[in-house]
């Protein structure tokens, strides 16, 4: 999401009444920076993403609960599921979604640290990357 | 889905097995408004200089690695010349510069930090001839910076004089560096030809003509394309080459997008990105390997040159494709120490020094990253340079030395550095003199082809 001059004036006309008499624009500066940087509609805050797209890959033996518990996590953490396809060869599982992390509060950082807990409970591996690798590998 | 289950699983497979990574990103950094001609506050000056452009270098590009889930093995930085900006200073204003340049690395945490430089192709100035008889002893006090010299070029010729001196100067860093297996002789380049936008140490360097400060990049990536090859089978020579170019045009187009990331994310102009295979000493990752796979029996069979020749070209012309910023080296490294099947080739007698030279002609770099026993004389080891810088002035390319004379040790030890600098055997050095050859001072002309306007 763009942050759009409006939502700027909103943010500093908040951060002002907020500070009351101690501001001063350096105070209203910093104040208006964090909000941004906190903000849910302005995920990952000084992070430039092109777009909010992330490809989440996972694959390892199939157990009971993979997608669930996938899932689960990327709706708690406000993450839209695109797209997800499903595959099961022989015994070896492998799933790739692709996730909208726009309206996300947390990052792709933050996102890849909660996917390791689940992959070591399910002893599975995934994997987070951001879309733009593969649209530059494969696509001309 | 806008990208197939298969596409998704090969970049997968590149980065978790074939060990895809991103080799270098390197910062290149002007230092010329730092020269004074007091030394505490060039110094003073390059120190604040460096912190302000790559303070965050380290952190914003483990950032992009994570994004991406693209590793980048090396974060460097790259600064003009350094007897260009104390061109006025001795051995021991210059050895101050080295230990700035040493501690500014290690507080803003990059691998490496490479340009204690010199371009003496056509003659040396005062402060030229004074940064090089530093050299030893800057590399032996520092343990990040890198040095490179330029003695050769097809426009100017060989510079003999300087080949003999920079001989000498790798035999004196060699003993002052003897108690780490000479490990500072692993830090100093010498070069034909050298290019100003390298971002791979230790030649690199930021070049005169190259703006106040840039962002480059070199990939790596030897066992994707070992994959590739191997599971492509008895195919003929136009279908192997597709099969490569295809390989290369995808990693070099990764390439290219983390080098940008990290460029914008440090605020910097992206500069180049550097078409280079270069090998790791982890297994797999090894162009050695990939000859095989083409179908030599081992480097150093007939046929390992034109195999060599067709891989570098084929990664060239992939990699044009592919970006439309291409620089540096580009092409395939040959690294002893840094190759675990050049190493199995050297050690089984099947690689010579010989046929490693002919190797050269057709790839980057030159003479890299190999150990001969520490009693070869500085006569001899300026031969060796003479041909490799040969091989450079007359075909128009670069090329480079990177020998170790191993003090202490000969044929059957090794050196071991560990890391990126891998382990190397020490090959054995003809016996045969050139000293009356060498010695002869003064400079080989430029050949013909330099005259091309």
């Amino acid at each position: 999401m763009k942050l759009t001059e409006d939502k700027i004036r909103e943010l500093s006309i908040q951060a002002i009444s907020e500070l009351g008499p101690t501001a001063s624009p350096d105070a209203v500066k910093k104040l208006v920076e964090e909000k941004i940087r906190s903000s849910a509609a302005f995920p990952g805050g000084e992070v430039n993403v092109s777009s909010g797209r992330v490809i989440l890959t996972s694959f390892g033996l199939n157990t009971t609960g993979i997608v669930s518990s996938i899932s689960a996590a990327l709706s708690e953490a406000q993450c839209d599921i695109l797209d997800i396809s499903q595959k099961i060869m022989q015994e070896f599982f492998t799933m790739i979604m692709m996730i909208d992390i726009t309206n996300s509060p947390k990052d792709i950082k933050d996102l890849q640290e909660i996917m390791k807990s689940i992959a070591e409970n399910l002893k599975v591996k995934i994997y987070l990357q951001h879309e733009d690798v593969f649209r530059f590998m494969h696509r001309i | 889905m806008p990208y197939e289950f298969d596409e998704i699983l090969e970049t997968i497979k590149m980065t978790e097995i074939e060990h895809f990574d991103i080799r270098t990103v390197t910062m290149g950094i002007s230092l010329r408004d730092c020269a004074d001609r007091n030394i505490s506050i060039t110094t003073q000056k390059i120190y604040e200089k460096i912190l302000r452009y790559a303070g965050n270098h380290v952190k914003n590009a483990q950032e992009i690695e994570r994004r991406y889930g693209i590793s980048i093995a090396n974060k460097r930085v790259s600064v003009t010349p350094i007897s260009i900006i104390g061109d006025a200073f001795g051995q021991d204003e210059f050895l101050k510069i080295a230990e700035t340049l040493d501690k500014v690395a290690t507080e803003i945490g990059i691998d490496y930090i490479a340009g204690y430089s010199a371009l003496v192709q056509k003659g040396f100035t005062k402060g030229e001839l004074e940064l090089i008889k530093s050299i030893p002893n800057a590399l032996s006090q520092t343990q990040k910076v890198c040095s490179s010299v330029n003695v050769a070029s097809t426009k100017a010729g060989i510079n003999m004089d300087a080949v003999n001196l920079m001989s000498n100067i790798i035999k004196e860093t060699a003993e002052k560096t003897k108690e780490r297996d000479s490990v500072g002789c692993a830090k100093l380049v010498v070069f034909c030809n050298a290019v100003e936008d390298n971002p791979f140490v230790a030649g690199a360097f930021h070049g005169i003509s190259e703006p106040e400060v840039t962002l480059n990049v070199g990939i790596s990536g030897p066992g994707v394309v070992l994959d590739a090859i191997k599971n492509a089978g008895g195919i003929d020579f136009q279908k192997l080459s597709e099969l490569i170019k295809k390989t290369m045009f995808k990693i070099t187009r990764a390439g290219e997008l983390i080098g940008r990331k990290v460029a914008e994310k440090n605020n910097v102009p992206f500069g180049i990105v550097d078409i280079s295979l270069a090998p790791t000493p982890a297994e797999g990752d090894s162009i050695a390997d990939i000859l095989i796979a083409m179908g030599v029996e081992d480097v150093g069979a007939p046929g390992t040159t034109a195999a060599l020749a067709m891989l570098n070209d084929a990664v060239k012309k992939a990699g044009l494709m592919a970006s439309s910023s291409v620089g540096g080296m580009s092409g395939a490294f040959i690294p002893v120490s840094e190759d675990a099947g050049m190493i199995r080739a050297v050690e089984k007698g099947h690689l010579s020094l010989e046929k490693l030279e002919a190797m050269t002609a057709v790839c980057s770099v030159g003479l890299d990253m190999v150990a001969v026993p520490g009693n070869t004389s500085a006569e001899t080891l300026a031969g060796i340079m003479a041909d490799e810088f040969a091989i450079g002035m007359i075909n128009d390319k670069t090329t480079a030395v990177r020998i170790i004379p191993a003090v202490g040790k000969s044929v059957g030890d090794y050196v071991d550095y560990g890391g990126l600098l891998g382990r190397a055997p020490i090959m054995p050095v003809r016996e045969l003199s050139s000293k009356a050859f060498v010695l002869r001072g003064g400079k080989i002309p430029a050949p013909i082809r330099s005259l091309t306007n």
